[in-house]
This record gives C-alpha cells, sequence and structure tokens, in this order.
C-alpha cells in the first residue's frame, strides 16, 4: 500500500498543475514592431498577472496571413491599419469593441473618437478598433523660401517653385494628392476624371525637381538643389531627418488636409478572452505606453497633438482606391515621361 | 600480463613518437592554409584592383564616346537650325550616328539628344530591341526633365561628362534597357557661344559591360558591386540585387561587415573581408575597392569587390594537408612498431630472469640464462650469485637443524635417546601394538652401587662406565632406538612383538650374566652390576606410565631383594 501511493499523487500533481497553468490566462498580441515592446508587456504581465505572447509582423501582407491560417484564433488582439480592420471586419474575424469600457479612451485626442469620421473602423453601425498610432504626409518647406508656411498642396504645382519640388514616386498616393489638388475625392476618381488627373501630374512632372523614392536620397537632393518644398511620404520621421541634417525645414499641413495612415488595436473573434484584450488596449492608451511609442518610433500618438502642424488640421485617412492597377499603370507611363494628351486605354 | 610493463612502456614511447609527429603535421597544415588564404587574399586584391581600373578606362572609354557624340559639327548646328525640314534632316544623320555606335557597343542599350528646354524633351533617341535598333521618334519621344542624369548634367560645363549611379531602368518604352540595370553617361552640348541647349545620354547595361570586364576572371571569382550606401546592385545571387528598387534593401555591409570602412571615405580604399553568415567552410573570402568618381554631380563612389569560396582556397591546403596527415600516420605507425620492439626486448631478458627465479623458487635450481654484457646481464649474475649464496645458507641451516634435533632428543654422553625421545618412541609402539594386538616388554636397569664407583674412581670415569653399559644395553637390543638413558644410572628397554615371554627372561638371564663379568675401563676392570624390572603390555598395564611404574616398581622389588638380580615377578607366578 505504501509503494501505490506515490504513483497516485504523480497525475494528481500533473493534473494539479495543468490546471495552475491554465489558471494563468495569456494574451495572445499580433503586432508590428515596437508597438509592444519588451519592457512594456512585462509591466503589463507583472500588473494583471497574466502572460503575454507577442508575435510580430513587418507587412499587410505578413498579417493577413498569420490572420486567415486559423480565422483570428490564434490571437486576441492585433494592430492593423484602418483599411485592414475594414477587410478583417468583413471577413467576420473581428468582434465589436465598446470604447465606452476602455476607460483610457477618454484620454484621446477628440479626432480619434469620432468614431463616424474615422473611415473603416465603424462596419455596420458596429465599431471595431481603437486607434492608437498615426503618421501624417505633410508638406516639408525650406524656412528660408518660405515667409509663410504654404498652405495648400497646390503649391507643389506653382510655377515659382518649378525645379525646386519634390515628389514621392508612387502611384496611389501622387493621384490621390492630383485629385485633392483638383477638389476631388482622393480615394475615388471618377473615370471620367482619369485623364484630367492625370494631366494634372503630368503638369506636377514638369514642376518637380524629380520623384524620390528613399528619404535618404530626398534629404540630398533637398540640400544639393536648393528645394523649396517636398512632399513627406515618411511624415515627420523625414522632417527629423531634414533638421538633423541642419537643414532649416518646416512642416505644414495643406488646407485641403494630409494623407495619413492610422494603426488601431481590434479583438479578434476568437479571442479567449475578450476582457482581457480590452485591458491590454486600455495599457496601450496610457500616457506613459503611447508617449514612450512616439519617443521611440517618432510616430505620433493618439493622445497628444505632435509639435507641428496643429489640431485645426485635417487628416485624410487612407483607405483603398478605387483601382490601384489603372493608377499604377498610368503613374509608370507619366513617370516615364510620356507626353499629353495620354491615350487612357 | 595485462597492461604489464612492456604494454605501458610501449604505449609511452609510441606516445612520444606519435605527439611530435602529429603536432608539427598540424602546424605545417595550419601555417599553409594561412599563408595560402593570405595568398588568395592577395590575388583577390591585385585581381579587383585590375577590375577596378578595367571599369574606370571603360567608363572613360565610354565618356570619351559621348565627347565625341557631342563633338560633332551637326550637334552644334542644331541650335540655330529653326527650319524643321533642316532640322529634321540634321537629326537622321545624328540618329545614324547613334545607331553605328550602338552597333559597335553591345552594352549601349540607348543613345538620345535630349533638349534643355521643354522639360527635357528628347530629340533624337536610338534604342537597342534585342537584335536590333529602334528609332524612337514623334509622339513617342518622352520628357526626361525631372530625371537626374538630365538635371544635373545640364549643370555641368561642356565637356565635362556625369556617370549616374546605377539603377533599375523603369522608363516605359526603353525596349531592351527596360528592367535592365542601368547607368547612364550624359554631357551637355553646348552651341558656339557656349551656352548649354542640350546633353547627350548614354544608357549603358551594367550586366553587359560586367560580363565584358569579368571574361578575363577565373569563373570561380564572385563579382559584387554596391553603390555608396551599400545597397547591391551585382551579387552572385541576383535576386538580392537591387533591393530598393522593390522597397527592401539589401547591404554588401550585412554581409561583408569591413565594408562598412569603405562607404566612410575617410578609411581605407581597399580592404580584405571574409562573409560573416557563412560558416567557415563555405565561407567566402573577398577583396573590395572603393572606386572614387570625381564628378560632382554624380555618384561619389562605388564599392567593388571580388569574392571567392574559402573552400576552393583551402581546397589546395586541405590537399597539403592530407599529404602531411599521411605522413604523420606513417611515423607515428612507425613509432609504433620501434615501440613494440624496443619494448619486447627490454622485456624478455627480465621475462626470462623471472623464469629463473620462479623455477629456483620451486625447485632450488639454478638455471643458466644467456650471458649479456649490459645492466641486465650484471643483474642476471648478480640473481645466481644471490641463489647461490641462499642455497649455501640452507644447507648450513639444514644441518645444524639436524643437530639440534638430535641434541635434543638423545643423551649427549651415550647417545642413546633421552627420556622425551624414549616416551615418543613407546607411544607409538604401544600404539602399533594396540591395533595389532602383539605384546611388549618394558625393561627397567638401574646400576648398583654406581654413586660409589662416581665417588671412588671420579665423575668422568663414571660417564665412561655409563657408556660401557649402553653399549652393552644396544648390543642385546632389536633396534638402536629401543635402548633409552633416563637420566643418572637409569636406563629403559622396550621389545615389541613379544610372542613368548620367555624369551625376554632368557634376554634377562644373558644381560645378567653380562653384568657379572668386569667393564674393561682404562685399562681397569670393574665390576658394575644392576638390577632390572620387567612389566609387560597388556597385562601390566595400558599406558606409558603405569608400564615405567610397573617395571620401576620390579626392579625396587630386586634391589631390595639384594641387587644384581632381576625381578619378573608375573613370570614367576605363572
Amino acid at each position: 500500500m505504501s509503494y501505490r501511493c506515490p504513483l497516485w499523487v504523480i497525475p494528481f500533481i500533473f493534473l494539479l498543475s495543468l490546471q495552475v497553468k491554465a489558471d494563468t490566462p495569456t494574451l495572445r498580441v499580433l503586432a508590428w514592431p515596437g508597438y509592444a515592446d519588451g519592457d512594456i508587456v512585462a509591466a503589463f504581465e507583472k500588473r494583471h498577472g497574466v502572460k503575454v505572447e507577442v508575435t510580430m509582423v513587418g507587412s499587410d501582407e505578413v498579417l493577413r496571413s498569420k490572420m486567415m491560417e486559423n480565422r483570428g484564433g490564434d490571437f486576441d488582439v492585433i494592430a492593423a491599419n484602418t483599411a485592414e480592420v475594414h477587410y478583417y471586419a468583413d471577413q467576420g474575424l473581428l468582434q465589436p469593441l465598446r470604447p465606452e469600457r476602455i476607460a483610457n479612451t477618454s484620454r484621446q485626442l477628440p479626432r480619434f473618437r469620432d468614431y463616424s469620421r474615422i473611415p473603416d473602423v465603424v462596419v455596420d453601425g458596429r465599431i471595431y478598433a481603437i486607434p492608437y498610432v498615426w503618421s501624417d504626409m505633410g508638406l516639408i518647406y525650406d524656412r528660408k523660401q518660405f515667409s509663410q508656411p504654404p498652405d495648400s498642396i497646390t503649391s507643389m504645382w506653382d510655377p515659382k517653385f518649378q525645379g525646386s519640388v519634390l515628389a514621392f514616386n508612387t502611384s496611389n498616393h501622387n493621384f490621390s494628392l492630383a485629385s485633392l489638388s483638383l477638389g476631388g475625392d482622393p480615394f475615388r476618381i471618377k473615370a471620367a476624371d482619369f485623364a484630367r488627373v492625370s494631366e494634372h501630374l503630368v503638369a506636377l512632372r514638369r514642376n518637380v525637381l524629380t520623384f524620390y523614392s528613399l528619404p535618404e536620397e530626398a534629404a540630398e537632393l533637398f540640400r544639393s538643389h536648393n528645394v523649396a518644398l517636398l512632399f513627406a511620404n515618411y511624415g515627420r520621421q523625414q522632417l527629423k531627418q531634414l533638421r538633423d541634417a541642419g537643414i532649416d525645414v518646416g512642416y505644414a499641413i495643406p488646407r485641403e488636409g494630409a494623407l495619413a495612415w492610422l494603426d488601431c488595436w481590434a479583438i479578434s473573434r476568437g479571442a479567449r478572452d475578450p476582457v482581457l484584450a480590452s485591458v491590454w488596449i486600455n495599457y496601450m492608451l496610457e500616457p506613459e505606453v503611447s508617449i514612450l511609442l512616439t519617443e521611440r518610433q517618432g510616430l505620433p500618438n493618439t493622445l497628444q497633438e505632435p509639435n507641428e502642424g496643429g489640431s485645426t488640421h485635417t487628416l485624410i485617412w487612407l483607405r483603398p482606391v478605387e483601382d490601384d492597377k489603372r493608377r499604377a499603370e498610368l503613374w509608370q507611363r507619366i513617370v516615364s515621361g510620356e507626353r499629353p494628351p495620354l491615350e487612357l486605354r | 600480463m595485462r597492461f604489464g610493463i612492456a604494454f605501458k612502456l610501449g604505449c609511452l614511447m609510441a606516445v612520444f613518437g606519435m605527439l611530435p609527429t602529429a603536432l608539427a603535421g598540424y602546424y605545417i597544415y595550419n601555417s599553409s592554409r594561412e599563408l595560402l588564404l593570405q595568398a588568395a587574399e592577395r590575388d583577390l586584391q591585385t585581381a579587383v584592383q585590375v577590375l577596378g581600373r578595367n571599369l574606370q578606362s571603360s567608363l572613360h572609354n565610354i565618356s570619351l564616346d559621348a565627347a565625341v557624340l557631342t563633338h560633332g559639327p551637326q550637334v552644334r548646328q542644331l541650335a540655330s537650325i529653326n527650319d524643321p525640314a533642316q532640322r529634321s534632316h540634321v537629326q537622321d544623320d545624328l540618329a545614324a550616328l547613334f545607331r553605328a555606335m550602338l552597333l559597335a557597343h553591345p552594352d549601349y542599350m540607348q543613345i538620345r539628344l535630349i533638349s534643355a528646354s521643354d522639360h527635357g524633351l528628347e530629340w533624337v533617341r536610338q534604342d537597342r530591341d534585342g537584335n536590333h535598333i529602334v528609332r524612337v521618334s514623334g509622339a513617342d519621344l518622352q520628357e526626361k526633365g525631372h530625371f537626374a542624369y538630365v538635371f544635373e548634367a545640364l549643370k555641368l560645363a561642356p565637356g565635362d561628362v556625369r556617370i549616374s549611379p546605377i539603377v533599375i531602368n523603369r522608363e516605359q518604352g526603353a525596349h531592351s534597357g527596360l528592367g535592365k540595370p542601368t547607368l547612364h553617361v550624359s554631357t551637355p552640348v553646348a552651341d558656339a557661344d557656349g551656352k548649354v541647349f542640350a546633353l547627350l545620354v548614354i544608357n549603358v547595361d551594367l550586366d553587359q559591360l560586367f560580363s565584358q570586364l569579368q571574361s578575363d576572371l577565373p569563373d570561380e571569382y564572385q563579382v559584387y558591386l554596391s553603390n555608396r550606401w551599400g545597397d547591391l546592385l551585382i551579387h552572385p545571387d541576383h535576386r538580392r540585387t537591387f533591393g530598393f528598387d522593390q522597397g527592401r534593401r539589401l547591404f554588401l555591409q550585412d554581409e561583408f561587415s569591413e565594408v562598412s570602412r569603405l562607404l566612410d571615405t575617410s578609411g581605407p580604399n581597399s580592404l580584405i573581408s571574409r562573409s560573416v553568415e557563412q560558416n567557415q567552410q563555405d565561407g567566402l573570402v573577398a577583396a573590395f575597392v572603393r572606386l572614387a568618381n570625381n564628378s560632382k554631380t554624380s555618384e561619389p563612389f562605388i564599392i567593388l569587390g571580388l569574392g571567392q569560396l574559402q573552400s576552393h582556397v583551402l581546397a589546395q591546403a586541405s590537399r597539403a594537408g592530407g599529404y602531411i596527415a599521411q605522413i604523420a600516420v606513417f611515423f607515428s605507425l612507425l613509432a609504433l612498431l620501434v615501440a613494440f620492439i624496443v619494448s619486447r626486448a627490454l622485456i624478455r631478458p627480465l621475462r626470462n630472469m623471472t623464469e629463473a627465479v620462479e623455477l629456483f623458487s620451486r625447485e632450488r635450481k639454478i638455471s643458466e640464462l644467456p650471458p649479456r654484457q649490459d645492466e641486465l646481464g650484471v643483474l642476471a649474475r648478480s640473481f645466481r650469485a644471490m641463489k647461490q649464496e641462499i642455497l649455501t645458507q640452507l644447507e648450513d641451516l639444514t644441518h645444524s637443524r639436524a643437530a639440534f634435533e638430535h641434541l635434543a632428543r638423545h643423551d649427549s654422553l651415550t647417545g642413546l635417546p633421552n627420556r622425551r625421545m624414549c616416551f615418543e618412541r613407546l607411544e607409538q609402539a604401544l600404539i602399533s601394538a594396540r591395533q595389532s594386538g602383539q605384546k611388549m616388554a618394558l625393561l627397567f636397569v638401574d646400576l648398583d652401587h654406581f654413586k660409589e664407583v662416581n665417588d671412588q674412581w671420579g665423575h668422568r670415569f663414571g660417564d665412561q662406565v655409563l657408556q660401557a653399559v649402553a653399549k652393552l644395553l644396544g648390543s642385546v637390543s632389536e633396534a638402536r632406538d629401543n635402548v633409552a638413558r633416563l637420566g643418572g644410572d637409569e636406563f629403559v628397554m622396550f621389545f615389541e612383538d613379544v610372542q613368548d615371554p620367555r624369551k625376554i627372561v632368557a634376554l634377562l638371564e644373558k644381560l645378567h650374566v653380562c653384568f657379572q663379568l668386569p667393564l674393561l675401563i682404562d685399562g681397569k676392570g670393574v665390576n658394575v652390576h644392576a638390577s632390572m624390572g620387567v612389566s609387560m603390555f597388556p597385562r601390566d598395564g595400558n599406558d606409558i606410565g603405569t608400564l615405567i611404574q610397573h617395571a620401576d616398581h620390579a626392579m625396587y622389588k630386586a634391589k631390595s631383594a639384594g641387587k644384581n638380580r632381576y625381578s619378573f615377578e608375573v613370570m614367576v607366578e605363572n
């Protein structure tokens, strides 16, 4: 009888340990590098007595493949941009959120709480994501050549700056900008308007020094060619880079608004513990955490206005465009130097 | 003999034989490996510098071609001709010239004359399209003013040439050049007054250019090229090149960490690096050189590199290593063999000696060993002398022990057994008599008036009397040891297997008669008489004590009856 006792105890202890392990809740986070740094995660784990597993993704494509793998069942909370949030919500991979139950949303700037004006976050009348981090694409200008900050996007077409404008070599944003400067919808160019917008881009081409691709390249051209105006595709990170290079530049959001992307937190449909996921989102919106993100990554958070550009200006959250392919094709022809009239195929 | 001294000695000698060979082999292999690597590095460094100079001279030749084209008289005229027909005629002539140039240089993809005004509109353009040369004209001519090869070159003085950074040509309608890594060589064209009104651009296909440059290099050399940031432009793995064109930058310095020193213009101009990613075997050894460009408006420098698989370089070293290993193994085996032989030669005489000693201790025999003159021979001889010494001493010991033995068991005066031996003999005789059921007789003899003889004639005389009596008793005894002197003038005799007691009586009578005769001692006749008593086994007792006591009794009876007689009283009763 005496030797049987330990044999009984072993599986019992094993089951008990499983029980204990299962009792420590685990939060599975899918995020971008810099969004959930080790120290931030450790503090959360300590405070709530939970375990957090962070999976990093580097692109929207990888994010999608991870989400699709098990229809979101592998993760509790994810970070994605607004367009992706909309896509996942359509696919039924997310569950609606109650922002009023996430206390720290009250700390956010009003424009990040006005869900109806943030595209793609509200689907079928339900809120699916909480904004976390964003970046706008304003105009960087040479303070010596501008007495007043440029107030319109049309400055890029201003003949006064012919050969002193730097634009970005990309199809979607350039079409959006051209459409915006013509007073149209940046993401929904009507078929009839394509010729006009394209020709407007040819005009831009004739006014710019060149279309840059890399931020370093832009910084160098800015300095060596006495550039007056630059479309900051890389946002305020680019502003910092130019200033670090010793160039006296300012940052302006044109009155038409600046294109901007917005990354949000959302809760997966397959979340094991939606309440814990909400606690995580709440934690991410704490001032220390959000401000640390800005300090470390140079990206604006949703609690404070960035230093420049001001709150009075509009941000135009990026949305899926009417026809990626068509824009890309046309852009390729425009940037190659084709002359109008561009035949639209 | 497991792990005996021979084995240990052999091992030790083998180790001492093999160790130096192995160490020397390893050292030679290592140093030759390092030498070969260094030689390969030097070769690579020379080759990359030659390749760099060839590249620079190629670029110089392309620049010359560009300059030649701009110096044609028609080109300069173009600035002043306003008549469209005449203009078109000049352009046709230029197009033919461009065409000839393209035909002569397979690495040229495109030659263009581009206007300095009209947003960089192309005026004359010839494209390579596979095996054909295609002239692009009319509405297909494009505006190129926003490209760096245009706006940068227009800032140059006439005669200066700009060589662009290398990019992937994404300009639509570029025919064969589309999607190719391209170098734009551009130079401004000035009119008679020196005013720049156009520029000439030659597009060079980097792959073609390098396939020409590389044709003289050994096949195993791998070419690397990066721009000033380290972005890979040429790499053995084509998928890794022009990462920036796909928004995913791949750097040379990530693969060869030392290259980052070249990227800094204050650093060295050339260096050697070994790849970081792979392991030692598949690793690359590469030489890099920074090729500077004097033109201010172009890329300040590029990094050119030549790499070679270390395993390729080390193949020679490993061949040498193979030979060295063979030699090492041969000498090690030799050392092993010598160790075996030597240890055996040393051990055999030792073993022989051991056997000789064993034989000696077993059989006390001294065996002969083959004579030797060395230390082992001395040892063997010493052993032999020692054995002889032992034998001699052993013999002496045996002799003296026998003498002691005799002394302990015999009376020193008469040589007869003493009381102790007498009792032992008697005990043995009794045992055998009991077993066989035989009878025995014990005779006790005591000399009469022996004290008076001693007093009268001295002890020496008394001793001679005792010796004579002993002789007398011995003469009648069956066996020599059956007579014993118990002490003083007392003697005992015993007789085994007494079948008839009368024989004893006869013997007593005979002895009595003898005692009546005078003993002749020192020429004197002395009368010595004796009283004798007899006891019989098993009649008078079953043990020595009782038998002696009985015989003693009988003797005293004879003595009290008047001495010089014998008593055999029981016999009388019978």
